[in-house]
């Protein structure tokens, strides 16, 4: 009985989703008359699901449901099998509680404030989806149903964030944070592979309680990659340059995925895995380093931003910091504690900040010290968010970019030809100036058809064809694209070659293969 | 500035002082909105007001880009909807002299076709021109060759039959001999010979060239034409975003407004820039070699130009352009131009640099050309690492001009490829030529081969009229005209080109002119139907009987349906309306005001400073309040920024809180009302209030009082003054009712960043309560009294003034200084209370069928809490509706406007014209409501015609900036103007002045007014007369003078109250007459005695007043039973 009233808590939202999406895509739902149907929906939906949840947490704290709870198999393969199974243990439940809380608080708050927007059944749909998803992450019971609900989070936050699509800035953010998060995500499902492998299970307990036969290498390795995922959905050290991009989405979007609920889906993973990280002391200090990083790259930031968004985004960025670094430093129930309440306290400031001038009558914030103030080095690191963003351009993106070009036009200068592959149909086409070219040699070969009686003529006629020859191919076609040319665009090639491959991207990738090459 | 050499003054040789004077110019193209707490209506386009309407509009359009009128199917729709009539729209073109609107453009068969008719075609119907990809989707997927246009209502043309729509568009397409017409440019992969031939011919415009001669000669043109539009219609980062698609705009902006952002920030960073105090440029330069942006975009030259900033920001401007090689003579509409590309923040600077008093700017001086200096700066270093990269040239115009110059070839293929306009077969070879750029192979060869491509493309459809623009537009005309193929090959070329010519004879100016005209006037014929036939009904054109009481609301029209509600409920009170700061201009300080806030107009400096004190004997209330209220101002700036502020602090508060907060949101998001209830009145037990009175009186210096050295409070003389000016402006010198209440307005709502565009305009965006409660209380002393009598307006012993203000969000309505009203008024009061109680709900009432979210057909009760609960919920984006649907304005006595149901779309202004025969009083109004009626009407049209680019958009992503603006997420635009929820239901029209005033009278004004000519005289406002006497009404054309409006004979419905006519419908309601009560007011003897005595000494009580009271309206048939009558 309580695995289906687990199952539900994460399968209502997914339901209103389908409901509303389906509606919107068939036309049942449609424009300003149908908003109150979609509200009902995803508000009933949210609603439902969030009294299962409270349901759960007293059938838990009483004792009448276990922790680990099994509805079914979802896929076996061989000796492979994941099972459709629910966790419910503290970590789990302070997410799902506070996920289908907000997910109820954003949707009753979005009847008003979306009201005729365009695409408000597209916003409910996503809405219900992302409350869904968090609850599946939350409660899942094995890894593999958490990163589905991992990921179904994440692709509704591009899609969020993305929702004013028709400008630019907020398409280019949306997928700019859809990258950098999916870099996460190879981490969780490395985690995964190397828990399937290691551990021998991925269920959560399987994985849990297995952790402390791990080797410290192991173990180090397997939390590495599940922190990986981690500092990236809380947009720790690194990665977090991505959470100030998303702020292009409507308000409520944005208190409920980064102010509320998906920023701490990090912090959640982490508590999860518990003694998992206690195996790996170099985890757990990479653990505190992150977040001690990120606490103060969030404080210091946050000190100069001057809009609401941002300025509650950074902060959040200092407490969610301070939650990886309470994990590291072992303090588990705090970190646990410090999650529920900053979601919920966060996602109330988030959802009240367009009146945040009228709240504080005009006062402003209380200035840094003065010895603080004077730092105009620092002030403008802060002010430039440390560069982090460009720098990570500068690094990784612009030339992993540049070498994607190169190797396209390798592709299809090289390899397609190589393979046989057909060459563009575009170098086939004919243009006015090329049949004007063919129209006056037509003309010239009329002339001389016409035009040669007797062997004197004829040799006349060839001699002057041959001139002509000699005049269209090497005189006037040389200067541009005859002869000349060859030898000289020989050298410049070379050159290029050569300039290329002393390239700093290049040199890495001989360095990587080589390295490849050695193991 | 001053010039260096005042005996020798020479600005235009001296570069710097020509750039000041460029910058300066530039506040009238630039937004000029202030800050948003400050927020105040003003004409959008206030920078080009001194143009007639039309021009400026066009003229905007050509500097901004920014289309200011209603799309035309907007216009169509509202045509559809019969809100513009067929006949309206006729009398708007033949109104147009110029036209010629009955010149006959060609003959088919033996009718006239008139440039009337083709023009009534092409602005009910559209024809444009398609691309060519819309032509092949009209007829390969919506078959319009098989199905009649749509909207066609043509029968053919008398004898003869309608020929079959193939029949007629081959008809069409031989007109432009296109005998061979494709509609797939992929046909033209392969060049047939004929093809190739006709095309051939085509493309050489006639003349001996070669092809590709021709191509490139078109090519330099359109470099050299581009080229020379840099610094008017293109910046150069635009020029090369369309030439690249790399946009450096969308690189730069995000640093621009970090750091302009930082520099304007009011208080919402802890931590401010270094140098802030000596303006963003000092700042800029104090922090750019600290910056390691330009090292990490490896900017080329990046070090050298930040290492020489000059000092001061024209120079740098100077330098700027130099470096972008700008000539001299384009750097005006340079700066013009890259302001524009930016106008939100642009705005701001240049709004904070013309407010030299503006508060913030003592800390942080804001000067529009640092702001240029800056933009430009950055703006080149990026500029020349994408020159650089890709042409491995320097970002100079003359220097990529040259390069163009050299290979038009490539520029042809590369802004075609850009703007997107290539087929994809084209685009494919394009986006692979740009690619092998990238790595320097592509030739000039490739590039030749690409544009010769495009220009075979496009022309086999450009060539003089295609397919798509002219075969297209008048096969799709003689469908609406009724001509058969035959009448279509009869037209022959000449007469078909003269139609085409006539479909594009109008500008989009023009056509949109001509649909606002009449759509305008469609509205000002039923208005004036309304105001014609209520000649002679309203009440208090004279006071023959005294009024019950008398209610002075603001002018604002969304005080129109409480006055009519009350008016209607008890006829017996007369309702005024006058600009809500009740002629008192004054620096007001609020009991718990750290500072002074102006409460009058914007153009308005007020000379005095009135405060609000503690009452007697209050001072150890008043002790109390002030400690708990810093009490919760600390917890308050504790939950709003000190747990955003801080790190480790905020940890402990979160953890501390969460518990409290999370059923607070609960509450806050499911029980708004019930929350924002409870937690009203724990805020009262808590902060208990102080009974306060208004320290106003001076004594009299012999100073005059001035905005420089202002006063405070004011002299008796001074009161004496205020009092009797408004009292003469409003006509109420005489009649007075034993209770006279001063109503100001404002709007409180919860999460509202626009909270400032729903208050009193009169007052700048403030709540004009405390003018009115000063206002009373200056009318109420004695020694004013006295100082009025000499002046000849003798007030009644037993009249009292009262202040009061009226929210016009959750229209509750607060009443001011009941302590000292005599208690012989009190049952008089109380009386009123109650029958404005329930003015005020029916007002909800009103206001609850236009808010799509409200309870359709609701009862008394239900509606007010709707309104009530909108008020205080946070999610509300709509807590109410603001000025949205307002139309016109009346200047006259309520006996003009009261009787008819206006839909809460009318100013109402007070005037006495029988008190002013020589127009010296309405002088004075217009001069006053007409600015801020157009300010107000005005922002609205254009938020309404152009939300996007007017307006500031939707609500839902704002993000509130500096505490002086909103963005769209983190790194937009400083958004201007009304959002789209507050001007998504007006009806975009401009403002209908109605004076009740002679002809001649106000003639005369106009003639001496400047101000007055700018306004009407360029038509940003219509000025009509309503003849004090004959009721007559007469519209003002600029240029001609008033014209006598004969309407067309209206009867108008009459209804028994106004929610009979209004109840049920969500749409906006033409005017209706109200039944009028038979009150025979002369018969009125109750009145109190006018006999000398003390204050309140009358005998009289104005609740038993001999007259019978107008039973309560009638209940409404199917009403949902909770009708509530107070």
């Amino acid at each position: 009985m309580p695995e289906i009233l687990v199952a539900l808590i994460p399968a209502l939202p997914f339901l209103a989703a389908l409901l509303i999406g389906g509606g919107a895509v068939t036309g049942w739902l449609d424009g300003e008359r149908c908003e109150k149907t979609t509200g009902r929906i995803a508000l009933g939906a949210a609603a439902i699901s969030f009294f299962l949840a409270l349901a759960l947490l007293y059938l838990r704290s009483t004792g009448q449901a276990p922790e680990q709870m099994e509805l079914g198999t979802w896929l076996t393969s061989g000796a492979y099998r994941i099972a459709l199974n629910f966790r419910a243990d503290a970590p789990g439940l302070a997410l799902s509680l506070v996920g289908s809380y907000f997910s109820l608080l954003v949707a009753r708050f979005s009847v008003n404030y979306m009201h005729r927007e365009p695409g408000y059944h597209r916003f409910f749909a996503l809405l219900s989806l992302f409350g869904g998803a968090m609850n599946l992450l939350a409660l899942g019971g094995n890894a593999t149903l958490t990163f589905m609900g991992w990921e179904i989070a994440g692709l509704c936050s591009y899609l969020l964030i993305a929702y004013a699509y028709d400008r630019d800035t907020a398409s280019r953010n949306a997928t700019r944070v859809f990258v950098t998060n999916r870099l996460g995500d190879a981490g969780f499902v490395l985690g995964i592979v190397l828990s399937f492998v290691w551990l021998g299970g991925i269920d959560w307990p399987v994985i849990l309680d297995h952790a402390a036969h791990l080797t410290p290498v192991q173990a180090t390795v397997v939390a590495g990659c599940f922190l990986l995922a981690a500092a990236a959905k809380s947009a720790q050290g690194p990665f977090a340059p991505w959470i100030a991009r998303a702020l292009e989405g409507p308000t409520p979007s944005s208190a409920f995925s980064y102010g509320a609920v998906m920023v701490h889906a990090g912090v959640f993973l982490l508590l999860r895995l518990e003694p998992l990280f206690e195996q790996s002391p170099p985890a757990m200090a990479l653990l505190a380093a992150l977040g001690l990083f990120t606490a103060l790259y969030g404080f210091l930031c946050g000190l100069v931003q001057t809009d609401v968004k941002s300025a509650l985004m950074f902060s959040t960025l200092g407490q969610v910091g301070l939650m990886f670094l309470a994990c590291g430093l072992g303090w588990w129930t705090l970190a646990t504690w410090h999650m529920a309440a900053h979601a919920v306290l966060r996602g109330y400031q988030f959802l009240s900040a367009p009146s945040l001038m009228h709240q504080t009558l005009g006062r402003r914030t209380r200035p840094v010290a003065p010895a603080l103030a004077g730092q105009r080095a620092l002030y403008a690191a802060a002010l430039q968010r440390f560069w982090l963003e460009p720098f990570l351009d500068w690094l990784l993106v612009r030339p992993v970019q540049n070498l994607s070009r190169d190797l396209e036009a390798f592709d299809e200068r090289a390899v397609n030809r190589l393979v046989g592959l057909p060459s563009p149909a575009v170098r086939a086409l004919s243009s006015l100036a090329q049949w004007e070219e063919q129209r006056l040699g037509a003309l010239q070969r009329a002339q001389h058809v016409g035009s040669a009686p007797g062997l004197f003529g004829r040799s006349t006629q060839t001699a002057a064809a041959l001139l002509h020859v000699f005049e269209e191919r090497w005189i006037l076609h040389g200067v541009s694209h005859g002869w000349i040319g060859p030898g000289r665009r020989l050298g410049h090639l070379l050159n290029r070659l050569e300039q290329r491959l002393a390239q700093p991207r290049y040199a890495f990738t001989l360095v990587i293969i080589l390295l490849l090459a050695a193991t | 500035m001053t010039p260096p050499h005042p005996h020798h003054p020479e600005p235009a040789a001296d570069p710097r002082a020509r750039l000041r004077r460029a910058i300066e110019h530039l506040d009238h193209v630039l937004p000029g909105q202030a800050p948003i707490l400050n927020f105040v209506h003003h004409n959008t386009l206030h920078g080009f007001q001194h143009l007639p309407f039309e021009t400026a509009l066009e003229e905007a359009e050509k500097v901004t880009g920014i289309h200011a009128f209603w799309p035309e199917e907007t216009f169509r729709r509202h045509f559809a909807a019969g809100r513009i009539a067929a006949d309206e729209l006729e009398a708007t073109l033949d109104a147009r002299a110029e036209l010629d609107p009955d010149e006959i453009l060609a003959m088919a068969g033996d009718t006239p076709i008139t440039r009337r008719e083709v023009l009534r075609i092409s602005l009910l119907h559209g024809l444009e021109a398609l691309t060519p990809a819309q032509l092949i989707w009209r007829i390969e997927e919506e078959g319009a060759l098989r199905h009649v246009h749509p909207g066609v209502t043509q029968e053919p043309r008398t004898g003869r039959t309608s020929s079959p729509l193939p029949e007629l568009w081959a008809a069409c397409l031989d007109l432009f001999g296109l005998g061979e017409f494709r509609l797939h440019p992929e046909e033209l992969l392969d060049l047939s010979q004929t093809q190739a031939e006709t095309l051939s011919l085509r493309s050489r415009d006639g003349a001996a060239t070669g092809v590709n001669q021709a191509m490139r000669e078109h090519a330099l043109a359109r470099v050299e034409k581009d080229a020379a539009d840099i610094g008017q219609g293109l910046s150069l980062g635009e020029w090369l975003r369309r030439l690249t698609g790399r946009d450096t705009l969308a690189t730069v902006r995000p640093l621009l407004i970090r750091l302009g952002a930082a520099h304007l920030d009011e208080g919402l960073a802890a931590w401010n820039p270094p140098e802030r105090d000596r303006g963003l440029w000092a700042s800029f330069r104090a922090l750019a070699a600290r910056d390691a942006n330009w090292l990490l975009a490896e900017l080329p030259g990046a070090h050298e130009t930040l290492a020489a900033l000059p000092e001061d920001p024209l120079d740098a401007i100077l330098a700027a352009l130099e470096r972008l090689g700008i000539p001299d003579l384009r750097r005006e509409g340079y700066l013009a131009r890259i302001a524009l590309e930016i106008p939100g923040w642009s705005g701001q600077f240049n709004w904070r640099h013309h407010q030299p008093r503006y508060a913030a700017n003592r800390e942080a001086p804001a000067d529009l050309a640092d702001w240029l200096a800056l933009r430009l700066t950055v703006d080149g270093l990026w500029l020349s690492e994408l020159c650089r990269k890709t042409w491995a040239l320097d970002a100079r115009l003359d220097t990529l001009a040259a390069y163009f110059r050299a290979n038009p070839c490539e520029y042809l293929a590369r802004a075609a490829y850009h703007a997107g306009e290539l087929p994809e077969y084209l685009a494919t070879f394009a986006r692979r030529l740009l690619a092998d750029t990238h790595l320097q192979r592509a030739s000039l060869e490739s590039w030749r081969g690409l544009a010769d491509l495009i220009w075979t493309w496009q022309h086999s459809t450009e060539t003089g009229r295609g397919a798509h623009d002219g075969a297209w537009r008048i096969f799709v005309l003689a469908q609406h005209l009724g001509l058969s193929a035959a009448d279509v090959q009869a037209l022959g070329s000449t007469q078909g080109g003269r139609l085409l010519e006539v479909l594009d004879e109008l500008s989009p100016t023009q056509r949109g002119m001509i649909w606002l005209s009449a759509y305008e006037n469609h509205y000002r014929d039923a208005v004036f139907a309304a105001l014609r036939e209520n000649r002679g009904r309203g009440r208090w054109a004279t006071r023959a009987a005294r009024p019950e009481a008398q209610v002075i609301f603001c002018m604002d029209d969304r005080e129109e349906a409480i006055r009519r509600h009350l008016e209607e409920h008890n006829p017996r009170i007369e309702t005024l309306g006058a600009a809500g700061f009740f002629g008192v201009a004054m620096n007001w300080r609020g009991l718990d005001d750290a500072e002074v806030t102006p409460l009058c107009p914007v153009v308005v400096a007020p000379a005095h400073e009135v405060r609000e004190i503690p009452r007697p004997g209050a001072e150890q209330t008043r002790l109390i309040h002030d400690r708990r209220r810093s009490l919760s101002g600390a917890l308050n700036r504790l939950f709003h920024q000190e747990i955003r502020r801080n790190l480790f602090t905020s940890h402990l508060l979160i953890d501390a809180l969460a518990p409290l907060v999370a059923p607070l949101l609960g509450l806050r998001t499911f029980l708004p009302l019930a929350l924002e209830r409870i937690a009203r009145r724990i805020g009262e037990r808590f902060t208990p209030a102080v009974p306060t009175q208004l320290a106003l009186t001076a004594a009299d210096d012999g100073q005059p009082a001035t905005p420089e050295a202002p006063r405070l409070g004011l002299t008796d003389h001074e009161q004496a003054d205020r009092v009797a000016g408004f009292l003469r402006n409003t006509g109420l010198t005489d009649g007075f009712a034993p209770l006279v209440v001063l109503a100001g307005h404002g709007s409180i709502s919860r999460n509202n960043p626009h909270l400032a565009a729903y208050d009193c305009a009169a007052c700048s965006g403030r709540h004009g309560g405390p003018n009115a409660r000063a206002f009373a209380a200056m009318a109420n002393r004695p020694e004013i009294r006295e100082l009025l009598a000499q002046r000849g307006i003798s007030i009644p012993q037993d009249t009292w003034f009262l202040g009061s203000e009226h929210n016009t969000c959750d229209e509750e309505i607060l009443w001011y200084d009941l302590a000292d009203l005599p208690a012989s008024h009190r049952p008089a009061h109380a009386k009123l209370v109650v029958e404005l109680d329930h003015a005020r709900r029916w007002s909800a009432h009103e206001r609850c069928r236009r808010l799509a979210s409200a309870p359709r057909r609701p009862g008394l009760k239900q509606a007010l809490r709707h309104i009530v609960g909108r008020a205080a919920d946070f999610s509300q984006a709509r807590p109410e509706l603001g000025h949205a649907t307002n139309a016109f304005a009346v200047v006259g006595r309520r006996s003009v406007t009261q009787g008819a149901f206006f839909d809460r779309r009318v100013f109402l202004i007070s005037y006495d014209p029988t008190q002013d025969p020589d127009g010296k009083i309405v002088e004075g109004i217009l001069l006053n409501v007409g600015p801020v009626g157009a300010g107000i009407n005005l922002e609205y049209y254009f938020s309404t015609v152009n939300n996007e680019r007017f307006g500031c958009g939707s609500k839902t992503p704002h993000n509130v900036t500096g505490l002086f603006g909103v963005m769209e997420g983190a790194s937009s635009d400083l958004r201007t103007g009304l959002p789209r929820q507050m001007a998504e239901i007006h009806e975009a029209m401009r403002l209908q002045l109605v004076v009740e005033q002679t002809e001649e009278v106000l003639g005369a004004i106009y003639r001496r007014q400047p101000a007055i000519q700018e306004l009407v005289g360029n038509a940003w406002l219509h000025l009509s007369a309503i003849h004090p006497e004959t009721g007559e009404l007469s519209v003002f054309a600029p240029g001609t003078g008033f014209v006598p409006w004969h309407g067309k004979p209206h009867t108008l419905r009459e209804v028994e109250k106004s929610p009979d006519w209004y109840a049920g419908h969500s749409e906006p309601l033409p005017p209706v007459l109200i039944r009028q009560p038979d009150l025979l007011l002369t018969r009125d003897t109750s009145s109190p005695p006018l006999e000398k005595g003390g204050r309140g000494d009358f005998s009289g009580d104005p609740t038993r007043q001999g007259l019978k009271i107008p039973p309560n309206p009638p209940l409404r048939k199917g009403g949902t039973g909770d009708v509530l009558y107070a």
